[in-house]
């Protein structure tokens, strides 16, 4: 009798708790279920179906857009959509490693300053992403537009044609995107610095280690975890840009983004765009799981947390 | 000796970097004061831009839109965010890994690959029912659901951060789960819903391509207002709603800072 009653109780504590977790998380997952979830599925639907009249998806199913995003069309195989992947990669790949030549020493900088310091440093770099992301594009086609110094200096120095602005390029695009994620590697980097275990660098020096040596063995290993964490967050989301490269690329400077974003913003392929947004989801997520192998094997068990 | 040049050469390199950082942001400013329509001279100092800023309806319609945006959204997203990082900590030794995937669904999908899903989905919900015509109430639900992850993980972690004893002691001095939850749980995670609601609203204000796809022809927010004009051609009037833009940034960075200050005393 005892023992029944005892398990009653604890069967209705466990349907007490289910309840609870249903009523706590059940609205958001829903939330996120129905507005993100299914919209990515019919998405991903969408990219198999025929592009009818106004760029509407329509039956039946077909691979035609994804034979269309490799470069076939009505008049043959053309280059353009693997230009603008090839420099979507290239784009990213540069960028990032910029971002990191500039990030490294900056977030090293800042954990040498005071204590009192530290904060308004690390303020002072992210603040300028505060702002609308089409608000600090456009400050750099103010910078870079023709007839402003930094375009006549370039003229000067014979890097761009006379009578020609640093904007619409790829370099703009670079610069904008260098810009644009700095702050999401400083961050990261920053938290590793701090945390800098200085008796392994100590240990380095009084062995003799050559200061080249000491920061391959004892300081860079230790801020591995920072560097792919900011990696993430700077690649996965420059390599699907789309407001920089618009704004500041022109029409040689599309990438995938831009490519995705067209079908849609100008109503002409949905199917197409949709395949390009597939695309775009597999090197994410090849990046994601990729950066997590890298994580596991050279932090030293560290779990990076993305 | 060695040390002080390298100390040296960082400092330089910091304050090369600042330059770099702030130089896009100042030449926007800067320019909202020019007397010419021009963005590589300056002609004069004059407040004519400003002015013309008021009599602009479509940009005073812009700056609402984005205002009720904002602030629907994220009071939406702080309590459905809140539910979820509170059942995560309640629940948080059961197998929740689905639950964990779908949090960080809208963190790891590029946002263009949102905005167009987005796009797509209410475009055909509206074409076959009527319901959910893009505009403003599409793209208060499409920032919703980018928000309630950094709402829940914020929670959750806050949440974590507390001794549990606290929760038993909790149980044992109030009787009901709701005397707890406005008692107890809410006064406790405060700082915590305060910093999730400003990072809902700076998330809100500073998206552009999810809210550019998502929304109508009435529904302009002030990134897509600029952008347009931008695209139809630089005027200087939108430097002028840029540097206010800037100006209302550079006065939330000064507001944190001396939150900032008074959390360290």
């Amino acid at each position: 009798m005892v023992e029944s009653s005892r398990t009653a109780s604890r069967s209705r504590a466990v349907i007490g708790e289910s309840q609870h977790l249903l009523f706590s998380v059940a609205p958001g997952a829903l939330w996120i279920f129905v507005f993100l979830v299914l919209p990515s599925l019919y998405l991903m639907a969408v990219a198999f179906m025929t592009n009818g009249p106004y760029g509407l998806p329509q039956m039946p199913l077909t691979l035609d857009s994804f034979e269309q995003l490799a470069g076939f069309g009505f008049l043959g195989w053309s280059p353009g959509n693997l230009y603008t992947l090839l420099r979507s990669l290239w784009q990213t790949l540069i960028a990032t490693v910029l971002v990191v030549m500039v990030a490294y020493p900056i977030a090293y900088y800042i954990t040498t300053c005071r204590v009192k310091w530290r904060a308004i440093m690390l303020l002072l770099v992210v603040v300028p992403s505060w702002t609308n992301q089409v608000i600090r594009t456009f400050g750099w086609m103010n910078l870079l537009a023709p007839g402003t110094p930094l375009s006549d200096l370039a003229q000067w120095l014979g890097v761009i044609p006379p009578n020609m602005g640093l904007y619409p390029s790829n370099f703009a695009v670079t610069l904008g995107l260098v810009y644009n994620f700095l702050p999401f590697m400083v961050l990261p980097l920053y938290a590793a610095f701090e945390k800098l275990d200085t008796a392994q660098v100590q240990a380095a020096q009084d062995l003799y280690a050559s200061p080249m040596r000491t920061f391959w063995h004892a300081v860079f290993p230790q801020t591995l975890p920072g560097l792919l964490a900011g990696t993430v967050l700077v690649a996965i989301p420059a390599f699907g840009m789309y407001v920089i490269p618009e704004l500041l690329g022109g029409g040689k400077g599309m990438m995938l983004g831009n490519l995705v974003a067209n079908q849609f913003a100008g109503g002409s392929n949905w199917p197409l765009g949709a395949a390009g947004a597939i695309l775009m989801l597999i090197a994410t997520f090849i990046g994601l799981f990729a950066m997590r192998r890298i994580g596991k094997r050279l932090g030293g068990g560290e779990e990076v947390v993305i | 000796m060695k040390k002080r040049t390298l100390q040296r050469g960082l400092s330089g390199f910091w304050w090369l970097t600042l330059v770099f950082l702030y130089l896009p942001l100042a030449v926007v400013v800067f320019f909202s004061f020019n007397a010419a329509n021009s963005a590589a001279r300056f002609t004069g100092f004059s407040l004519r831009w400003y002015e013309r800023l008021l009599g602009n309806e479509q940009i005073i319609s812009a700056f609402w839109n984005s205002m009720v945006l904002a602030i629907v959204s994220s009071v939406l997203a702080l309590v459905i965010g809140c539910l979820i990082g509170y059942g995560m900590y309640r629940h948080r030794h059961r197998k929740l890994g689905w639950l964990i995937v779908l949090i960080y669904l809208p963190i790891v999908l590029p946002d263009i690959v949102f905005g167009i899903s987005e796009m797509a989905f209410f475009v055909s919900i509206h074409r076959y029912t009527g319901l959910l015509q893009p505009g403003l109430l599409t793209m208060i639900i499409s920032h919703v659901t980018f928000q309630i992850p950094f709402v829940a993980l914020i929670v959750y972690s806050r949440l974590v951060g507390l001794d549990p004893t606290l929760f038993e002691a909790a149980k044992d001095l109030y009787a009901t789960p709701f005397k707890r939850a406005w008692h107890f749980l809410l006064p406790t995670i405060k700082p915590a819903l305060i910093s999730a609601f400003f990072l809902s609203f700076t998330l809100s204000i500073d998206d552009f391509v999810i809210s550019f796809f998502t929304s109508g022809p009435e529904s302009a927010t002030l990134p897509i207002y600029i952008w347009g004009a931008i695209k139809k051609g630089v005027t200087p009037e939108i430097n002028a709603i840029a540097a206010l833009m800037i100006g209302a940034v550079a006065i939330a960075a000064l507001m944190s800072l001396l939150f900032n200050r008074q959390g360290q005393r």
